[in-house]
C-alpha cells in the first residue's frame, strides 16, 4: 500500500478523534517538552560556568595568600616566612618551565572619594603584565601600563561599579580621586563585568566592577598596608603555554613555594581549569539525571500511545477485516497503524518542542536560572518521540496485523 | 476448469470440541458458470464461501484455483489472491463508513499498488457499471441499502477478478432491491463473470444456471438449470 495513502488514513484518524488524541498526545507533549526544557538548563548552567572560568583564564595558575588571622599571621612571621612576594613571583617565573608569564597583585581595601561621593572599593596593584594574563579590557582611556609602572605615577582604572556610583554620567577620564590619602588620576574605565558571586574554589566571591587597579609600584610607595605583618603580594596569576601541563606545573610551583615559606601553609593553590573540569563533570551526573527523568516521561507517554492503540485496533478489528479480506497484506495492516503511531507521536513532538522552547524561555524570563536552547537537544527530543512511536506503535501494530482475516470480520 | 475442490473438510474447535462444519465437498465450476448454493441455516454454505474466497483455510481436502494449489499458498499469496482473483460480496456490505464511495471501490486497486491516475479511472468505470456514478462522493451511511449494495459490487469488480462470490447478497435488502441486484448479477454473469452466490431464497436462485444444495455440511444435490436434470447427486 502506498505511503500516501497510509499518511492520509493517519491524518484523517487524527483529526476525526481530536480529542482522544490529544489526551494521547499528552504524554509525549510533556516527555518531549521536558527533555527540552531540562537540557536548556544544564546548557544554561553550562555557558555560565565556562563565561566564569574564562574570566579567571583557562591557562592559568591562581596562587594566593591565605587570610589568616593576627595570631596566625605573627606565628607564620615567627617561622620565618614572609608571606606571598614579589621574590616569589619572580622565581616562579624564572625557574619554573611552561611559565609564559606571571602577575603578582597586592590588594588593600580602601576609601575612593570623588566630589561629595565616596565608594568602598578594593584597591589592587598591580603590573602591566596583568591585562596580557587575565581577560581584562579598557572600556575608555587606558589600563596600567609600563610607563605608569616604571615611573610610579599616580594614576588608576577604576572598575564600572565604581564609576557609577562616583560620576554618574560624567566622564572620569582625567578626573582627580582620592583614595585613602593620596590623590591619584583617573587615566582608564573597565568594562563592565559579570559579578563574580559564586566562590570558585578558595577565591572569595566579590564584586570585581568596584576593583579599582593602580601600578604595583605606586602601591607599594603610597599606601600603607593596615597590618604590618600583611604580605607584600596578594596573588600571583600564573600563565602556563599549555592547559595540559596546569596540574605538574602547579605542583612544581606548591614545591618551590613550600621552600621559599619555610613549609608554613600560608598559601592556596587554585587552578581554574581544573575546577571547571570537575564542576563540568558533577554537573553531567546531574545532566544526565535530568534527562533520565525527562526521559522517563517519554517513555510513559509512548506507553500511552500504546494503551490507546492497542484499544484501537480492537475497536477497528472489522475494518481490519474488510481491509485484509480485499487484499491487504499483514505489512500493509502493519505499517498503517505503525504510521498512525508515529503521526500521533510527531505531532505530539511538535507540540512538545514549541511548549519545551516556550519553557525554556519562561524560565530564562522569570527566574534567575539561565538556559540555553541548542539545536542538538531539539533533535534529541524529537527524534526520541518518533523512536517512541514507532516502537510503542510496533507490538498493537503487529497484533492487528495477525488477526485472522475471517474472524476479524466477523468481529462485532 | 476455474475452482476444483476435492474431499474438503472445516471442523471449527469449539473449546475441546470438534464441530464438523464441511463433511467432504467435491466440487468444480467452470469459467463464466453462475451457481447459486443453498441449503438450511447451519449447513456450511458460508463455510465453504469463506474457504472458495481464501478467507479461510480448511482442515483438510485439496482446493485448486486455476489448477493452483490454494493450500500451498502463503499468507501474502492468499492476500494476493483475495485483491486480484476474488471478488467478495458479503450480506452486510462491509463497506469502510468513513470513507466515500469513490475511495471503497479504490481500496482494492491501493492495495494492488495501482498508481492514482489509474486507480481513479478504474474505479469510476466501476461506479459507473453499478449505475452509481453520482454518488461517488457520499459516504456509505448517506446510502440506501442497495445503493451500499451496489457499491460494494463495484469494489468486487473493480480489480476484474476471476471470480465474484457473494454470501446472501440481498439478505439485508427489501425484496424489490433485492431483485435489483440479481438484475445487476445477471447483467455481469452475461458480461462474460463467473458468479457463486449464496442464498435461501428459491426466486433468488431462479437467476443462477445451477444450483448446489448443501445439507449438514454436505452437497445433496446439483442441479444445471438449463437442462433440467440432475448431473450429480450425493445422498448424505
Ligand atoms: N466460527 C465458528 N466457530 C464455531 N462454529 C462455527 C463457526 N462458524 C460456523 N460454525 C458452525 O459451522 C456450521 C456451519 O456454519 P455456516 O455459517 O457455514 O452455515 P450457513 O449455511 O452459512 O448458515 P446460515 O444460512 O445461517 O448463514 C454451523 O453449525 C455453525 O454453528
Ligand atoms: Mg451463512
Amino acid at each position: 500500500m502506498d505511503f500516501e495513502e497510509n499518511i492520509k488514513v493517519a491524518i484523517r484518524g487524527l483529526i476525526d478523534h481530536k480529542f482522544r488524541s490529544f489526551l494521547t498526545m499528552l504524554g509525549i507533549i510533556f516527555g518531549v517538552a521536558s527533555v527540552i526544557a531540562m537540557l536548556s538548563i544544564g546548557e544554561g548552567a553550562k555557558r555560565q560556568a565556562i563565561a566564569k572560568y574564562q574570566d579567571l583564564g583557562v591557562n592559568n595558575i591562581i596562587v594566593r595568600d591565605k587570610e589568616l588571622s593576627n595570631e596566625e599571621l605573627e606565628e607564620v612571621r615567627a617561622k620565618f616566612s614572609l608571606g606571598l612576594s614579589l621574590n616569589d613571583a619572580y622565581v616562579i617565573k624564572e625557574i619554573v618551565p611552561g611559565v609564559v608569564d606571571v602577575a603578582p597583585q597586592a590588594e588593600k581595601n580602601s576609601e575612593i572619594r570623588y566630589a561629595d561621593k565616596s565608594s568602598k572599593s578594593t584597591l589592587i596593584g598591580i603590573t602591566p603584565s596583568f591585562i596580557k594574563i587575565l581577560n581584562y579590557e579598557a572600556d575608555k582611556g587606558t589600563f596600567i601600563n609600563e610607563d605608569h609602572s616604571e615611573r610610579n605615577l599616580k594614576v588608576c582604572v577604576l572598575g564600572a561599579g565604581v564609576v557609577k556610583t562616583l560620576f554618574q554620567n560624567q566622564d572620569p577620564i582625567g578626573k582627580m580621586v582620592k583614595i585613602d590619602d593620596q590623590w591619584l588620576e583617573v587615566v582608564g574605565v573597565m568594562k563592565a563585568k559579570a559579578l563574580f558571586t559564586e566562590t570558585v574554589g578558595e577565591l572569595a566571591s566579590r564584586d570585581l566592577n568596584n576593583d579599582v587597579y593602580v601600578p604595583l609600584s605606586t602601591f607599594h610607595k603610597r599606601f600603607e598596608f593596615d597590618n604590618k605583618l600583611t604580605s607584600e603580594i596578594k596573588q600571583i596569576t600564573i600563565k602556563v603555554d599549555n592547559s595540559d601541563q596546569l596540574v605538574e606545573t602547579a605542583g612544581l610551583v606548591r614545591g618551590i613555594l613550600d621552600r621559599h615559606h619555610y613549609n608554613n601553609d600560608d598559601f592556596s593553590i587554585v587552578i581554574p581549569f581544573e575546577l571547571l573540569k570537575q564542576e563540568e563533570k558533577e554537573r553531567r551526573i546531574y545532566n544526565f539525571l535530568l534527562g533520565a527523568i525527562a526521559a522517563i516521561s517519554l517513555i510513559v507517554g509512548g506507553i500511552g500511545i500504546m494503551n490507546i492503540m492497542m484499544a484501537t485496533v480492537m475497536e477497528r478489528t472489522r475494518e481490519i477485516g474488510i481491509r485484509r479480506a480485499i487484499g491487504a497484506r499483514k505489512s500493509d495492516i502493519m505499517s498503517q497503524f505503525v504510521t498512525e503511531a508515529v503521526a500521533i507521536s510527531i505531532t505530539g513532538g511538535i507540540i512538545g518542542v514549541f511548549l519545551g522552547v516556550s519553557l525554556s524561555l519562561g524560565i530564562s524570563l522569570l527566574t534567575d536560572v539561565s538556559t540555553l536552547i541548542r539545536v542538538y537537544s531539539i533533535i534529541i527530543a524529537f527524534g526520541f518521540s518518533v523512536i517512541v512511536g514507532i516502537s510503542f506503535g510496533y507490538l498493537p501494530a503487529k497484533n492487528a496485523a495477525n488477526l485472522k482475516p475471517i474472524e476479524s470480520i466477523r468481529y462485532e | 476448469m476455474l475452482i476444483e475442490i476435492k474431499n474438503l473438510t472445516k471442523d471449527y474447535l469449539m473449546g475441546e470440541v470438534k464441530v464438523p462444519a464441511l463433511k467432504g465437498i467435491d466440487l468444480k465450476i467452470k469459467k463464466n458458470e453462475y451457481v447459486a448454493i443453498m441449503g438450511p441455516s447451519g449447513s456450511g454454505k458460508s463455510t465453504l464461501m469463506n474457504i472458495l474466497g481464501c478467507l479461510d483455510t480448511p482442515t483438510s481436502g485439496q482446493y485448486l484455483f486455476n489448477k493452483m494449489d490454494v493450500s500451498q499458498l502463503n499468507d501474502d499469496e492468499l492476500s494476493a489472491m483475495r485483491n486480484r482473483e476474488i471478488g467478495f460480496i458479503f450480506q452486510s456490505f462491509n463497506l469502510l463508513p468513513r470513507m466515500s464511495s469513490l475511495h471503497n471501490v479504490e481500496m482494492p486497486l491501493i492495495y494492488a499498488g495501482v498508481n492514482k491516475y489509474e486507480r481513479r479511472k478504474q474505479s469510476v468505470k466501476a461506479l459507473e457499471r453499478v449505475g452509481l456514478a453520482e454518488r461517488m462522493m457520499h459516504k456509505p451511511a448517506e446510502l440506501s441499502g442497495g445503493q451500499r449494495q451496489r457499491v460494494a459490487v463495484a469494489r468486487a469488480l473493480v480489480t476484474n477478478p476471476g471470480i465474484l462470490l457473494a454470501d446472501e447478497p440481498t439478505g439485508a435488502l427489501d425484496s424489490k432491491t433485492g431483485l435489483e441486484i440479481m438484475q445487476l448479477f445477471d447483467e455481469l454473469h452475461h458480461e462474460g463473470n463467473t458468479i457463486i452466490l449464496i442464498t435461501h431464497e428459491k426466486e433468488i436462485a431462479e437467476y443462477a444456471h445451477r444450483t448446489i444444495l448443501l445439507k449438514d455440511g454436505m452437497i445433496f444435490s446439483d442441479l444445471q438449470k438449463n437442462l433440467n436434470s440432475k448431473i450429480e447427486k450425493q445422498t448424505p
